[in-house]
Parts: C-alpha cells; sequence; structure tokens
C-alpha cells in the first residue's frame, strides 16, 4: 500500500557506512555494550557530540552569549563577519541591521530550536502511541474509519495544516508544539498499531486473558518493550524534521513571535539583506544544518544499534 | 511492455508540462520596442481603486495623475498653474469663478464641460452622494457649484475657504466625466475609467500592473512616451532587481541597502526628493492607555534619537522634525522643523514621577507597519528598543499595512503606533485639522482635549488674512508639539528613486509620478 | 482495468470528504469563524450578514452542509483583502505554483535517477558515499535556507541569475532548483534502494547468465523495472513538493498560491486560506491518483481483482 513507502519518507541519509556489523545484536543488551559501540562509529560519534553540544547551549545559553542579544547598537549596524573587511573582533559573525550581535542571537536561538523540536515530539509520541494501541486493539470500524481519516490528513502539506491553525488560534509557543506535534503522530501510530496486529492473536495474550487480566493493558505491556526502539529512532527523526518545521514557521513569520528570538526569524530579517549583508542570512542557516545533521546522525546510529531489522 | 514505457513517457510529459505551464507570459520589454516607447515603473503597492473621491492614497495618486487632471496644478516647483481651468478669481467671500478651458477632450472623444465640474464636486462635497467617501472631509466646505456657462463655473462655498485653490490641485480633486458615469455607473468605472489626461486606461491586472497607453488629443500636447505601465512589486529586493536587469525603468523607493547597488550600476542612477512625508508615532490619549499620562508621552518623545534613526537606518535621508507642517507647506513653523527631542535620562525621570521604574516597567503596545514605509519595520524595532532601555516594556506588534488601517479602523489599536503622514493640500490646515476634537458635531476618536488648540484651529480654518493665519497655525503646532501627543513627530522622509539613466525623469516633492513631461534617450 | 479506475475513483471521495470535514474544523477552531473571514473594521451589518450566509446560528450539522453545498459550487467565501472570490483568486494563482512544481520535479528526477543509479551499480563506493553525504545534508538543509544561499552564490555574487519575481525561464532555475534539490535527496535513495533490489532478483541473474553485457543488464532490464516504483515516488513528493512550494514562493517572491497562503495567514484572510487549502489538498489527492492508474498500467505484478 502507498502508505508504506511514506514511513520512508522520513529517514535518514540511508545506508551511512557504519562501523556496526549486521551481527543481529539483541535489542536487549547492556547501554555499555552501545557506548562502546557508539565510540567506535565515527557517524554516530559526531552525531552525539553535536547534539550535546546543542543541549549545552540551549541549557546554558543565556551565559555564553558574549554580548546582550537583544541589544540594539544603531551606529555599529550591519557589521560584517571579524575575519571579513570591516569587521570587528568583538562581533565574531557580525552584528545584524539593529547592531544586535548575530553570534549571541544564535545561541539563544537554540533555547526555542530544541524546546520546540523535543516537546512537539514528545505530544506526537504520546498521542501517536495511544492512538496505535486504541485503533490496532479495537479493530474494526474505528481501524477503517482511522485509516480514512489519515489518507485525508496526508493530503494537507504539513506546514499548511500547521500554517493554518496558527492562523486561526493566533501564535504562541503552546499552540506551535501541540500542532508540530499533531502533524506527525501518524508514523508512531502506525508503527505502534501494526506491532499490536501481530501480537494480538498469541497465545499468551490468551493465556492472560484467562488470568482476568485486562486486555487493553496487556497489550500495552506485551506491545510497547518491542516498538520502544522503533519509536525511539523514529522520535529522533522527528526531532530533526520539527526543527526544520518550526525555523520554516518563524520565517515565514508564522512561528514563535519575537521578542523571542529563532534562527527562523534571523533568517527572514536577513532576506532583505541578502544582496548587501550575507552574513545576516547565512549563520543561522548553518546552525540549523548543523543541529539537524547531528540529530540525524544521532538518529542513524540509534536505528544500527537498536534495531538491526530496521536497517534495508 | 509497450504501455509501460508508454506510461513512464505519459509521466514524463505531465511533469514537463506542469513546468511550461506560463511559460512565455510575462516575457519583460525593454524602454524601446518594436519603436514604441515603454516605460514601467515600479512602486510598493498596487494602485487601490479608481474612485478618486474615495482612496485616499499617494501611490494610487501618482498613477491617477497621468490619467485625470485637476482644474489647477502644481508645477515641478510646486507653484499653483492653470489646468482645466484658464483662470479663476474670488467674487466674495464665498465665491470663487473659474473660467475652464476650451478644447478638451475626455477619452471618449466627449467635450469636457462645466457640468462635469458640477458633477464631479457635488459628489464628494454633498453629504448624501459623499458622506461615506474618505475624500468628503475635504471638500464639504462647498456648499453649491454654480453653472455659468458651458465654460464657466462658480464655486460656493459655506464659509470662507482659505485653502480652496489647494484642495483643487490634490488627491481628491480630478475632474470625472459625468455623462459617462451616469452610463456605465461606478462598477463600469472600476473596470475601464477615463479622463482627460495625456494616458489612457488600457488594463488593470491587480496586484500586478496597470497599463496605459498616450492619449493623441491630449490638451498640452500628445505625451512623448506611448505606452505606461506601472506594475505593483512590494518586496524592495525584487523591485530594485527589476530595475538593475532593466525589467523596470522606475524603481519608487529604494532602501539605503540598496542604494549602492543602483548607484554603482552602469545603467541606472539614483536620485532624491524631499517628500511630504513625515513618520510619527500615534499616541492614544484615552484613558486606559498608559500614553494618556503626559510623563509617559514625554518619557517617550525623549527617549527616542530621531538624528539615530535618520542617520543610521534612513541612511541619512531624512530630517527629524516635530511638526508635521514641513518647510513648502503653508503655515510651517520652522522652529520645530530640523530639531528634536532626545534625553533619555529625562525620559528615565519623567517614568519615575509617574510611578514606573526597573521593578515597575511601564507596559506599552506598539503597532507598526512592514514593508508600507521606507524601513519601517527596522526603525519601529529600534524605537522599541530605545523605549526599553529606558523603561518601557514593549509589545512590538509588526502587521501589514491592510490589516494595521483595519485594527486602526475599527479603534482597536494601542498605546502607539508608527505611521507615515504626507500632505496632498500643501497647508497645515489638513495636517491639524484632523486633530480636533470633533470635526462639525461629529466626534473624533483621539481624546486630544484643548482648548486653545480648538480655538486656533476653528479660526485659522476660515481667516482670510495668511499673516494671521500662519501665526495660528504656529502656535498649534507648539501646543502638539509640547503635548507629545495626539503625535509624536518623528522626521521627514527623503524619497529615493532609482531611475534608468536612458529616462529623464526628475522626482517630484509630492511624490506623483508624472509622466507627460518624460522623455527617453534615443538607442537604448 | 477500468474497474480498478472506477474502484479509485470511488475511493477518493471519502478522502475528499475527509479533507473538507478538517478545513471545516480548522476553521471552527476558535468557535467563531466569522471573525476570522472579516477585517477587524468590519461593521456590525457585514458581521451579521456573514454570520447568517454561514448558518452559523444553526447546529453543527447544518453548518457543514452549508459549507459543502457552497463548496461544491466553489464558493468558499470571499477575500476581504482582494475584494473578490476567494477561489477565483487562488486558481489565478495555481498555473504558477504548478509550473514551479512541475520544474521542481523534473529537477529532482534529473539528479536523483542518475544518482540513484549510480550508487546503487557503484554500491559503497566514493560515489556512492558522497551521493549518501549529500542526501543527509540535503535532509538537514532548510529548503528555504538553500534558496537564500543559491540568491547569494547566483544572482549576487555572479549576477547569473535574478533575485527573484517571475517572467522567463531564468526565473524559474533558482526556485524550481531550491524546491528540486530537497526532493532528490529522498528520491535518490528510494531509487538506489529499488534498484538494489531489482539486481538481486533472479531474472537479471538470468540475463547475465545467457552472457547479456552488464551495460544491457542494468539498462534495459533493471533499471526498467526500478523506475517502477519511481512512479509512485512522483505521487507521494506531490505533498511535500506542495508544503516545500509555500515556503520557496515566499523566498523567491513566486505569485504561486504558496505565496498567496503566507500572505493571507499575514493578512488574516481566512476565506482565502480556506480556498488554499482545499485546492492544495485536492492537487495531491488527483496527482495521487493518476500515479496509482499509472502504476497499474506499468506494473506486470499487480494483477486486477
Amino acid at each position: 500500500m502507498r502508505s508504506e513507502l511514506n514511513d520512508t519518507q522520513n529517514e535518514p541519509g540511508g545506508t551511512i557506512v557504519s562501523n556496526l556489523g549486521a551481527d543481529g545484536m539483541s535489542p536487549r543488551s547492556g547501554w555499555g555494550k552501545r557506548f562502546v559501540k557508539l565510540s567506535r562509529s565515527p557517524v554516530g560519534l559526531t552525531g552525539a557530540i553535536v547534539v550535546a553540544v546543542v543541549l549545552f547551549v540551549a541549557l546554558f545559553g543565556s551565559y555564553l552569549t558574549p554580548h546582550d542579544p537583544g541589544l540594539t547598537d544603531l551606529y555599529n549596524r550591519l557589521v560584517p563577519p571579524s575575519w571579513v573587511d570591516g569587521g570587528q573582533p568583538q562581533h565574531l559573525l557580525g552584528t545584524d541591521q539593529l547592531g544586535r550581535d548575530i553570534l549571541s542571537r544564535i545561541i539563544m536561538g537554540t533555547q526555542v530550536s530544541v524546546a520546540v523540536g523535543i516537546s512537539a515530539v514528545l505530544v506526537a509520541g504520546v498521542v501517536g502511541v495511544t492512538f496505535g494501541l486504541i485503533t490496532g486493539y479495537f479493530g474494526g470500524i474505528l481501524d477503517t474509519l482511522l485509516s480514512r481519516f489519515l489518507d485525508s490528513f496526508m493530503a494537507i502539506p504539513g506546514i499548511l495544516l500547521t500554517m493554518t491553525v496558527l492562523g486561526v488560534l493566533g501564535p504562541g509557543v503552546i499552540t506551535l508544539v501541540f500542532v508540530l506535534g499533531f502533524t506527525r503522530w501518524v508514523g508512531y501510530a502506525r508503527v505502534v498499531r501494526g506491532e499490536v496486529l501481530s501480537l494480538k492473536s498469541r497465545e499468551y495474550v490468551e493465556a492472560a486473558k484467562a488470568l482476568g487480566q485486562s486486555n487493553f493493558w496487556i497489550l500495552a505491556r506485551h506491545v510497547l518493550p518491542n516498538v520502544m526502539a522503533s519509536i525511539i529512532v523514529l522520535a529522533t527523526l522527528n526531532v530533526a524534521t520539527t526543527i526544520i518545521a518550526e525555523s520554516s514557521l518563524s520565517f515565514l513569520g508564522l512561528g514563535v513571535q519575537p521578542p523571542t528570538i529563532t534562527w527562523g526569524q534571523m533568517l527572514n530579517d536577513g532576506r532583505d539583506y541578502i544582496t548587501t549583508a550575507w552574513w545576516l542570512a547565512t549563520f543561522p542557516g548553518v546552525a540549523i544544518t548543523i543541529s539537524v545533521l547531528g540529530v540525524l546522525f544521532l538518529g542513524d546510529w540509534l536505528r544500527d544499534v537498536l534495531d538491526p531489522r530496521l536497517r534495508k | 511492455m509497450k504501455s509501460r514505457n508508454l506510461a513512464l513517457l505519459l509521466v514524463l510529459v505531465m511533469v514537463l508540462g506542469a513546468a511550461t505551464v506560463g511559460c512565455g507570459q510575462g516575457a519583460e520589454q525593454g524602454a524601446t520596442d518594436d519603436g514604441i516607447t515603454e516605460i514601467v515603473i515600479a512602486q510598493g503597492i498596487d494602485v487601490r481603486s479608481w474612485d478618486i473621491h474615495d482612496h485616499n492614497n499617494t501611490a494610487t495618486e501618482a498613477l491617477h495623475v497621468n490619467v485625470f487632471d485637476y482644474l489647477v496644478w502644481r508645477n515641478q516647483d510646486l507653484e499653483i498653474q492653470p489646468a482645466l481651468a484658464t483662470s479663476w478669481e474670488q467674487v466674495d467671500e464665498t465665491t470663487w469663478r473659474f473660467e475652464l478651458r476650451e478644447g478638451v477632450k475626455w477619452h471618449d472623444g466627449e467635450p469636457f464641460t462645466a457640468e462635469d465640474v458640477k458633477w464631479t464636486l457635488e459628489r464628494i462635497a454633498n453629504p448624501e452622494t459623499g458622506a461615506e467617501l474618505r475624500e468628503h472631509g475635504q471638500y464639504k466646505q462647498i456648499q453649491e457649484v454654480r453653472i455659468v456657462d458651458d465654460h464657466t463655473v462658480e464655486i460656493i462655498t459655506f464659509a470662507p475657504e482659505p485653502v480652496l485653490l489647494n484642495r483643487l490641485c490634490r488627491l481628491g480633486s480630478s475632474m470625472l466625466p459625468k455623462h459617462y458615469l451616469e452610463e456605465v455607473g461606478w462598477e463600469g468605472f472600476e473596470a475601464h475609467p477615463i479622463g482627460t489626461g495625456p494616458f489612457k486606461f488600457v488594463e488593470w491586472i491587480k496586484d500586478d500592473r496597470v497599463v496605459l497607453e498616450a492619449y493623441d488629443d491630449y490638451w498640452r500636447g500628445r505625451p512623448e512616451i506611448d505606452r505606461l505601465v506601472f506594475r505593483a512589486i512590494p518586496e524592495d529586493a525584487t523591485r530594485v532587481a527589476e530595475l538593475l536587469t532593466g525589467g523596470v525603468d522606475i524603481a519608487v523607493n529604494v532602501p539605503p541597502q540598496e542604494w549602492p547597488n543602483v548607484e554603482s550600476n552602469s545603467d541606472t542612477v539614483l536620485k532624491r526628493a524631499n517628500s511630504q512625508r513625515v513618520m510619527l508615532l500615534v499616541d492614544r490619549l484615552n484613558p486606559e492607555y498608559k500614553t494618556s499620562d503626559p510623563n509617559v508621552r514625554a518619557a517617550i518623545d525623549y527617549a527616542i534619537d530621531k538624528q539615530a534613526l535618520v542617520d543610521t537606518i534612513m541612511g541619512g535621508a531624512g530630517t527629524p522634525t516635530r511638526t508635521r507642517v514641513t518647510p513648502g507647506n503653508f503655515g510651517a513653523n520652522p522652529d520645530l522643523y530640523n530639531t528634536y527631542l532626545y534625553d533619555p535620562d529625562k525620559a528615565v525621570e519623567l517614568l519615575a514621577a509617574s510611578g514606573y521604574g526597573p521593578d515597575n516597567p511601564c507596559q506599552i503596545t506598539m503597532h507598526s507597519p512592514a514593508g508600507r514605509y521606507p524601513m519601517d519595520k527596522e526603525v519601529a524595532q529600534a524605537i522599541a528598543a530605545m523605549l526599553e532601555s529606558v523603561g518601557f516594556d514593549v509589545n512590538l506588534q509588526i502587521v501589514e499595512f491592510g490589516q494595521l488601517s483595519n485594527i486602526r479602523n475599527a479603534q482597536e489599536h494601542q498605546e502607539l503606533y508608527l505611521i507615515g503622514f504626507a500632505n496632498s493640500l500643501w497647508d497645515a490646515h489638513l495636517a491639524l485639522n484632523s486633530l480636533r476634537q470633533a470635526i462639525d458635531g461629529e466626534k473624533q476618536h483621539h481624546y486630544f482635549i484643548n482648548e486653545e488648540f480648538e480655538q486656533l484651529t476653528a479660526e485659522a480654518a476660515v481667516e482670510m488674512d495668511r499673516e494671521r493665519r500662519a501665526e495660528m497655525y504656529h502656535r498649534a503646532q507648539e501646543i502638539i508639539a509640547d503635548n507629545h501627543g495626539p503625535h509624536i513627530y518623528l522626521y521627514q522622509l527623503k524619497n529615493s528613486y532609482g531611475i534608468n539613466k536612458q529616462v529623464n525623469f526628475e522626482p517630484r516633492a509630492d511624490e506623483m509620478l508624472w509622466m507627460w513631461p518624460v522623455t527617453v534617450n534615443e538607442g537604448s | 482495468m477500468k474497474r480498478y479506475i472506477a474502484r479509485r475513483l470511488l475511493q477518493i471521495i471519502p478522502v475528499i470528504i475527509g479533507v473538507s470535514i478538517i478545513v471545516f474544523v480548522l476553521l471552527r477552531l476558535t468557535g467563531d469563524p466569522v471573525i476570522l473571514m472579516l477585517p477587524e473594521d468590519a461593521t456590525p451589518q457585514e458581521i451579521e450578514s456573514l454570520t447568517t450566509a454561514l448558518g452559523l446560528d444553526k447546529p453543527l450539522h447544518v453548518q457543514y452542509w452549508v459549507f459543502f453545498k457552497n463548496a461544491l459550487k466553489g464558493d468558499f467565501g470571499r477575500s476581504f483583502r482582494f475584494k473578490a472570490p476567494a477561489l477565483q483568486i487562488v486558481l489565478e494563482r495555481m498555473p504558477h505554483t504548478l509550473q514551479l512544481a512541475g520544474a521542481a520535479m523534473l529537477v529532482a528526477l534529473v539528479i536523483a535517477i542518475p544518482l540513484g543509479i549510480i550508487s546503487a551499480v557503484k554500491q559503497n563506493s566514493a560515489i556512492d558515499l558522497t551521493a549518501s553525504t549529500v542526501s543527509v545534508l540535503g535532509r538537514a538543509m532548510p529548503n528555504f535556507w538553500l534558496g537564500l544561499m543559491l540568491i547569494i552564490v547566483f544572482a549576487v555574487v555572479l549576477r547569473w541569475l535574478p533575485v527573484s519575481g517571475k517572467g522567463t525561464l531564468s526565473h524559474l532555475i533558482l526556485p524550481a532548483a531550491t524546491l528540486g534539490t530537497g526532493m532528490a535527496a529522498t528520491i535518490t535513495r528510494l531509487i538506489r534502494s529499488s534498484m538494489l533490489e531489482v539486481i538481486r532478483q533472479d531474472f537479471i541473474t538470468t540475463a547475465r547468465s545467457k552472457g547479456l553485457s552488464e551495460s544491457v543488464v542494468i539498462y534495459k532490464h533493471a533499471l526498467r523495472n526500478a523506475l517502477i516504483p519511481v512512479v509512485t515516488i512522483v505521487g507521494i513528493q506531490t505533498a511535500t513538493l506542495m508544503g516545500g512550494a509555500v515556503v520557496t514562493e515566499q523566498v523567491f517572491a513566486w505569485g504561486g498560491i504558496g505565496q498567496l497562503a503566507v500572505l493571507a495567514l499575514n493578512m488574516r484572510d481566512m476565506a482565502l486560506v480556506q480556498a488554499i487549502v482545499m485546492v492544495m489538498a485536492l492537487i495531491i489527492i488527483f496527482a495521487n491518483l493518476f500515479v496509482d492508474i499509472v502504476y497499474c498500467i506499468i506494473d506486470p505484478r499487480i494483477s486486477f481483482e
């Protein structure tokens, strides 16, 4: 069915060379072993380091900024990066159209990207898993209805849906997180549903039923550990796409509003100066790309390590 | 096998087809094409409407002046000259007699007569037909237009009108064809307007362009330009890019960051003109807003470094001012021009006097348009930052101009909003009259209650002695400046135009894009 | 065959209805859609007449029925910004988006097909690795940032291409490249895996054992079979394409429905937004339908029930 191929849409960059062999490592082996494997995989290691740095900057950003990110300095507008002619050493990446230090603003922007990225994925995960459990378990009409609904849902481009909801409800971080979450829960639902369907008829479920335990919770307890691996991988990938989605919305002026600083906003501001001050539009994009790359690499490694079955 | 190949081919064809849809449309034409001289002008917004009485928009009027004529007009030096009226005299206090030009024809060939003048002016002046129209306030002083003969009219006003001539050479005073409007109505007119001006309407593609062509029988003589295209390109960068690549010949409102690009390009040149437009903050005096407190208003005024705004963001293209009536306008107060208040310490003191301080910031909301005026967004952000540095907590809302207009009309704006006002009357009357408490019984919304101001403006409105009038207006401007409300003026704009070197266009201080005298160099 | 087509056509009806329900719900999330569809300074009479027209004084299912009936007539409300029926504005700009989408898909296929093939044929080689890296980069880079960078390089520094706007072929290049390369990353990967799968199959081994040259094997047999899923890809990617178009059109001031959506949302002109969502969804649904049908024609493995 068409939808199967949809699942691969969110996959990272294919078979990146990994030092992990397909040795059928059981997903239940210790984390200690995994750490060793991590250090042997250049891709995974890079990803982990980048993600760690990003998280660190997000948490401690306020203390790391060389200047006050909101401080305007009209007489130092549009100063180029320090290594370019006309640059100043105290503004490593230059200043923007109001004289604000770009490096400081990029550091502050990390907070929104990380916060929104993680929360939206949490929302997506919770909603998706719940839906998957419910529809897989109850099946029947509910399942068919849901599939039809999913098809309709997928016919509207995610960003358009997000924009519209924000337009109706007004921009706001909470709304943003929830609506970004709502456009991503489908993947989780499918994975969980698949697992539920395959487990539904197994013997130990029958046995547990005979013992008088509630059906739904049997299912939950047996399904979740098995799908945890897929969910973690999916979640990592979703963080990546969510960061990009959030920055796209900010770029369009529909995401998180000023004075909160986001990378997307900085790119939007920089657009007017593209012909005269290229650095405004360049560095925030680099920040986004590096962050997302880190997450994708980490996700790839996680996928290899947690469930070699997922690898094609 | 074969069907498979066929199907793959089908998909490819579909993709290709989609890719070529619309190709071939919009190929840009240069200044000369098949021997036709065509000039393309790019503005930031599209023409709003063809109802000359109901748009109140400078950019729209800048285009309209090529299609319609006034009774009198201002030349390049802004002196009032005959146009559709050849001579005039004031018969008594409330009566003016105008002799109309003979031999003028509408674009459809019908003659221009006194009937048209009567129809046009009475439509906007008469509350029954004009009350809902935006320009009504500027023309309701006219009681009646009396037809003496085919080419003579008398305009009768309710009270002495010192600015009647000004009213007849500005936005809202174009002459309209009575016979045509009675035939096709406004809907028909909006679809295909006609006037007596040098260019005829050809087509209007909404949000894209207006196309005009030369009118052979124009009373001043046929213009040199054969075809005139006004394009709406809201994006500064795109507008300038089109100029640099030859897609347009004149680009209006070139922002400072693009000046180097235009000047270094061998085909284009940058020309600047003083404009009538003054950027200002409208601060609300209604009791429920923080700006009803005079200390807060004064603090706002003292917190903003207008010269810095002009020098940095505007690239020097502006002049700080504490009045909207700038030199060239009748009644301009020279003491309030090219000067400004800036004292951030004083601003902090003033806020403290009203109980605001670091642990109790003064929270205000400020609206600003984006892309409507040169560097409006940046200026708004800079102002917000300046205000915050003295102890305000500013909730800055940057919205599209259409939305700001709606918000204003619905009276939903808050403490401050940034806007720019021009002055098509060239007289202090237009700048100050709207600040009166009530205009003919209709209460205004701004809560500005100052008896002296009321008295001064009411008297000046009917004072025919120029010196006395000017004095009254000088004092009125002082009152507004000292009150820091309902307006806090920032700076007067200087407009920058990007022009193709082959086009001999000199910008005007009233922002009108008057193309009749424009010539194009050979071999372009 | 015909029955399959008929069946698929019937299947999209509930999907379209589903989309209309979603659109209906979206506009009513705050409870009062009228406020959204009129400017802030609407008069009480205007508010009242729209309220009656939308049937808001009636129960929800009646409201939906009104909405649905109007939608069938093509009436999605009136854009207060453009002072014209919403659908009309959208249809005026649709060709531009289709043009961009088509060109982008072309760019994506032109890059992805050769790259995917070579990656598969020379698996794990330097080229394969480079292609994978570029793929990941393509996934990590925000679409609009790529556009901005391309503008800096090709329009500002090199001055080969215009900065933005539309009109000539040279205006189309950068936006199409921006929109297309993002997809090229995904498609390359898919073609690669598809090729790898096909190559391993029996009939390829048979062809080889028959003594056919490697290039014939690859280009005549493997490729043709590997390209079949490509058709499906074109369909699936339509949704991504439309979504990407929204941002790309904004970067390049490309006057299509993507840019219109951003404008409408910034102006809070919800009638227009509603029309845009419906039209985009319909484009995606029909693109997928078309692709499914074509897929059936060309895949010999599908039997027609």
